[in-house]
């Protein structure tokens, strides 16, 4: 215990400390410009070329071997630029699909990687990065086999990286909370039981429920990239579609007043990386489309 | 460094270090070069805690559906407005007045959506009253431009006709 307030107490200072992913606490009066790019990799990495690349440690007989260069930041030294480092792995050995290399190199190559995954066949949503300058899941995308052609590997874009691969979504994920992704009613069922939903009603909903909140779409969309602070986004505009479209929500009006703002929704400029990108081939930008129809006619 | 200073032994044999006293000079060392931007992004920060939700703002449709219709509205208003003076051949000053009304408008409204997406309002709120005070008086001066045009001049549509011929 006495130990535990020593070290709280001589603890560092809040530029020199980093936590898990989420907040600087400022609480001190410490202006946040000092922690400004300590805790931030958003300068550009330095390239690959700079960094020794890391070879298969045990390459076979014929060997199909594949580069992969992977973007670098390590909170612990926060003075660092972020780089590009290569690691080149026989494909051979390798499973089909971008997490399974990702996976080897961590397990076999540099155990310092870092990056989220979890259940490996596109439904946890967490291995979200930046593949040859697509956003999309690492477990859902193949591995280029064409002999000679580097891949790169980014943490998804304009995010606040937490290290390496690991965006920090602490927004993303406030702003879901925001739109109250759950069913609102104050009328209990009918038959006190069960709220029904006729099956026209329920196909309302396919193409909005299988959104595993990846964070893809949200992050290829440059208007989310400028006005993330206000601008919910196309992820979570179509998590709160998913509630206005439900017909068994009761507080459909009070959603849509929650997005009848020049932020919330207007910034949407029908760019369309988000539908383009969503490695659950949903479209996002159909549901902003129905959300802004939709307030059009309803005043 | 930080690896280092954040090894317990080490903390516990350093004195106090309270962020306040941080000297100039040690950020000077910590600090890398930067490229400069405009509107670079800030440092992280979040609005409360964690868990709580993002900030909904008050329904205002004068900026959000209304706006959006309007837009739209305009837009598609002004194709046929663009054809119809050459089409018809007709050489109405209130066709050619309304038609301009309504470039007028679409300006108006495209500015401040790009005003809106460019100058956020909690980062550079002075830069975005000037932006918008400039929008205004822009649309004054092109406005009574315009009706000099009409009313002195040969007005929208002939002009286009002899520029197009010239």
């Amino acid at each position: 215990m006495a130990l535990r307030l020593a070290t709280r107490r001589f603890a560092a200072p809040l530029v020199l400390r980093r936590g898990m992913a989420t907040t600087i606490e400022h609480t001190k009066g410490e202006p946040l410009s000092t922690v400004s790019e300590m805790t931030s990799g958003t300068s550009t990495p330095e390239p690959a070329s700079k960094s020794t690349p890391i070879k298969d440690p045990s390459p076979s007989q014929q060997a199909k071997m594949k580069t992969f260069q992977i973007y670098r930041w390590n909170p612990d030294e926060p003075t660092a630029k972020p780089k590009m480092q290569k690691y080149s792995l026989d494909l051979n050995k390798t499973g089909p699909m971008m997490l399974d290399a990702l996976i080897r190199i961590k397990n076999e190559v540099d155990p310092t990687l870092t990056f989220r995954r979890s259940c490996r066949e596109g439904i946890c949503g967490s291995c979200a990065m930046n593949i040859d300058g697509v956003n999309t899941l690492a477990c859902l995308c193949r591995i280029p086999t064409e002999p000679g052609k580097e891949s790169r590997i980014y943490p998804l874009p304009h995010t606040y990286v937490v290290k390496d691969l690991v965006p920090d979504l602490t927004q993303f994920y406030k702003q879901y909370k925001s739109i109250k992704p759950y069913l609102q009613r104050d009328t209990p069922p009918p038959d006190g039981r069960e709220n029904r939903q006729t099956k026209t009603d329920r196909a309302k909903l396919d193409g909005l429920y299988e959104c595993i909140l990846c964070a893809c779409c949200s992050t290829s969309c440059p208007s989310y990239w400028w006005n993330s602070e206000e601008y919910l986004g196309p992820a979570v505009l179509l998590q709160s579609y998913r509630w206005i479209a439900d017909s068994r929500d009761e507080k459909t009006a009070q959603r849509k007043d929650a997005l009848n703002n020049s932020m919330s929704l207007y910034r949407c400029h029908t760019i369309l990386n988000c539908s383009r990108t969503c490695p659950k081939g949903l479209n996002p930008a159909l549901a902003i489309a129905e959300i802004k129809k939709g307030l059009a006619f309803s005043g | 460094m930080a690896s280092a200073l954040r090894s317990p032994l080490l903390r516990q044999s350093l004195p106090t270090f309270r962020p306040q006293q941080l000297p100039r000079i040690q950020r000077a060392v910590l600090s890398t070069t930067q490229a400069r931007r405009i509107l670079p992004p800030l440092p992280q920060k979040i609005e409360g805690n964690v868990n709580d939700p993002a900030r909904v703002p008050d329904p205002e449709p004068g900026h959000g559906s209304y706006h959006w219709t309007a837009e739209r509205v305009g837009s598609v208003a002004l194709i046929p407005m663009t054809i119809a003076p050459f089409a018809a051949g007709s050489l109405n000053p209130m066709l050619d007045g309304a038609l301009i009304g309504l470039v007028l408008i679409h300006s108006h409204l495209g500015f401040d959506s790009v005003i809106t997406d460019y100058a956020p309002k909690w980062r550079v709120p002075k830069s975005r009253r000037f932006l918008n005070i400039a929008r205004n008086l822009a649309l004054v001066v092109v406005g009574w431009g315009w009706y000099e045009f009409e009313t002195n001049d040969v007005g929208l549509t002939e002009g286009i006709k002899r520029v197009w011929t010239a």
